[in-house]
């Protein structure tokens, strides 16, 4: 075997296996089946182009998150802002810590009793929905990390962040996510549990 | 919400430092054992805290199961042709 259909083997059988993942990401970035499609496509097509960059095995998947987001970046991102889709800015988050902790108390009543029928009652919908409120950077951040296993490593290499801004829209992307549930389980009526959150 | 030193080994970071921590512990990315084990500390120690980390756990499970989806056949098939060429 030659060492480029030794490289081909490897880069195809890495498709096949990432292709769920890579398909699931574009569709919560592009917003439409048919853009994620060529998204991916279109990733797939520079991956192999660029596969002489690779140079770790190991790293295939970031490296191949990156080419997905740098294309979706270039190609799609100005076509697929959403109406409800906030606006986000990198940055300071000393006082996150402190307003979860300053959450309402009817708020804390919540989440010291999380409702087993609020979680059970939240279709999958409804929390993808939520997702697609959050920024894109935290959005996508969540989903390398909690969908698709990346480290927090691994989601800084496929970004182009330090690791240290992964962690903080990690914070920042679920507690928005949380007040986005919180407020869908008030708009639906469900109570909230009756005793006071304490230490 | 206290700061204080228990009488097992272990520091009582207080709600504020543990929720700074939250993610980071849930998501494996908390590597000093003394952070991992002052965190779990709180926890045992404080329910407000230690029922949001459940919720929160929920709540990755969830995102997970809503999140995968299945490439459809169109794109596996143009992918496969695609690579074919290479």
């Amino acid at each position: 075997m030659t060492e480029q259909e030794d490289v081909k083997i490897f880069f195809s059988r890495q498709i096949e296996e990432n292709m769920d993942s890579l398909y699931g990401t574009a569709l919560r970035l592009a917003g439409s089946g048919a853009d994620a499609e060529d998204l991916v496509a279109e990733s797939v097509s520079k991956a192999w182009s660029a596969i002489g960059t690779l140079q770790d095995r190991e790293r295939f998947r970031p490296w191949m998150f990156r080419i997905l987001h740098n294309c979706f970046i270039s190609n799609y991102r100005k076509q697929s802002v959403r109406p409800s889709e906030s606006s986000y800015e990198e940055g300071n988050d000393e006082a996150l810590a402190q307003l979860l902790n300053e959450q309402p108390d009817e708020f804390l009543i919540w989440w010291a009793n999380p409702e087993r029928q609020f979680f059970n009652s939240v279709l999958g919908e409804a929390i993808m929905a939520a997702m697609d409120t959050l920024p894109k950077a935290l959005r996508t951040t969540i989903l390398l990390i909690n969908v698709e296993g990346l480290t927090y490593d691994e989601a800084a290499e496929a970004l182009a962040v330090p690791p240290g801004t992964i962690r903080s829209r990690m914070k920042r992307g679920r507690t928005l996510l949380q007040k986005t549930l919180w407020q869908q389980a008030r708009d639906a009526g469900l109570s909230t549990a009756p005793t006071r959150a304490g230490t | 919400m206290s700061k204080t030193k228990d009488a097992g080994h272990h520091q009582d970071i207080g709600c504020l430092e543990a929720i700074e921590a939250f993610y980071a512990y849930l998501d494996g990315e908390l590597d000093d054992p003394q952070a991992i084990a002052e965190f779990e500390h709180h926890m045992n120690h404080c329910r407000s805290c230690y029922s949001r980390s459940e919720a929160e756990r929920l709540l990755t499970d969830r995102i997970r199961d809503s999140a995968k989806t299945a490439t459809p056949r169109e794109l596996q098939d143009r992918l496969r042709k695609l690579m074919d060429e290479f």
